[in-house]
């Protein structure tokens, strides 16, 4: 495969949380609007990117005895400097997505990606994989996150508590605050993950 | 035994790498942090209890060491100082004084001329809807103008004496600090 397809392959056909149904505990977690999907994405796609590129650079010199371990350093050290980094300078979303920073050490995704591609592929492939992975992530997130805000509390990603009388949806609208719950969660997963298993089904059809 | 070796050094390298790297980035980005936690957890509070300035209080706060606790290390107070045209005229700094359920965090203000101008609860353990009452405006109202020279006297909310009184200790233990050390806050 090109470059260019193990960059896409992340955005549709292997979308973590939809199409492998990975990562889902910050997946389901923080998307209760789209500003803290992005934030989560962009976190996991920072570690994703660093961990697969290091692994990659590191593949021959690592024995393979000691590999998860090796990985799980090198994750870990990334996702302490995203920590560090988001407590200094964006300590409002840093305080909203709270443990789900330092569990990205434990997502399977990037861990998977370390070991199943990373470790096998080289360097810009890997780096090809991580950002597609890492962004088609972000932008699951940011659907999900989206849409659960959407129908829980009525705004869109320009809210903030500073003009809190911003309403997307019509004005008698009242929200359903289920969405914003953790059963909301599912809901709105199943919804999209439905809608798009309707679309290929329908490209599909279309394409013979 | 080869392997082992090599296995015992990769792990040890990439182990030092990282640490040497994280410490680097903590360096880094320790001061922001504090700039970052001060602000988020105490301006409201400082906000509330200083008016009229013109600069930053957070960024220009400073430390002042008021004693040591019971292992000996130095115990310090954050000072935040309300300046216009560069002279401090107030300053909001935090006392501690023992409530009901648990030690009452109160931002105070002090003008320079030695009067509170007001206070603001921080944290708290209270008694919800009893003692809780503290951290309302028409208690933390009562505290307002009040003369630093001789003790404090407030109404207590009834019901509610041990926090009232956990209140005052805070707001003392402030104000002692101010008159302690006045010639290094302001």
């Amino acid at each position: 495969m090109s470059i260019t397809d193990e960059f896409t392959k992340g955005l549709w056909k292997t979308v973590a949380p939809f199409r492998l149904v990975l990562g889902l505990c910050p997946t389901l977690a923080v998307t209760t609007s789209g500003i803290n999907g992005i934030g989560m994405g962009l976190a996991t796609t920072f570690v994703l990117v660093f961990s697969n590129l290091f692994v990659s650079l590191l593949r021959r010199f690592i024995p393979t005895q000691v590999r998860i371990a090796s990985f799980i350093v090198i994750i870990a050290s990334f996702v302490v400097i995203v920590e560090l980094v988001m407590q200094a300078y964006f300590y409002p979303l840093f305080k909203i997505l709270g443990i789900f920073i330092p569990l990205i050490v434990v997502n399977c995704i990037i861990l998977g990606r370390a070991e199943a591609f990373a470790s096998k592929n080289g360097l810009l492939v890997s780096l090809a994989d991580g950002l597609g992975i890492g962004i088609g992530f972000t932008l699951s997130l940011f659907v999900l996150g989206s849409l659960r805000e959407l129908l829980g509390s009525g705004t869109l990603l320009f809210y903030d508590s500073s003009h809190p009388g911003f309403h997307v949806m019509w004005e008698s609208f009242e929200p359903f605050t289920f969405m914003l719950k953790p059963p909301g969660a599912f809901v709105a997963l199943g919804l999209l993950l439905g809608a798009m298993n309707l679309i290929s089904r329908h490209q599909a059809r279309k394409g013979g | 035994m080869r392997d082992i070796v090599r296995m015992v050094v990769v792990l040890t390298l990439i182990g030092a790498l990282s640490g040497l790297t994280l410490s680097a980035i903590h360096r880094v980005t320790r001061a922001p942090i504090e700039y970052q936690t001060i602000k988020f957890v105490k301006e409201p509070a400082v906000k509330k209890v200083l008016t009229g300035y013109e600069n930053d209080p957070i960024a220009d706060r400073k430390k002042i060491v008021v004693g040591v606790d019971e292992k000996g290390r130095p115990l310090e107070v954050i000072i935040f100082p309300a300046k216009k045209a560069g002279v401090t005229f107030a300053v909001a700094l935090e006392g501690r004084g023992k409530g009901f359920g648990g030690l009452i965090g109160v931002m105070v203000g002090v003008s320079r001329d030695g009067a509170l101008l007001d206070i603001g609860i921080t944290a708290h353990s209270e008694t919800p809807g009893v003692g809780s009452k503290v951290a309302e405006a028409s208690f933390t109202d009562r505290f307002k103008g009040l003369p630093l020279t001789k003790g404090l006297t407030v109404d207590a909310i009834s019901g509610a004496t041990y926090s009232s009184r956990g209140v005052v200790a805070a707001v003392e233990q402030a104000v002692g600090y101010v008159s302690k050390f006045s010639k290094e806050i302001f």
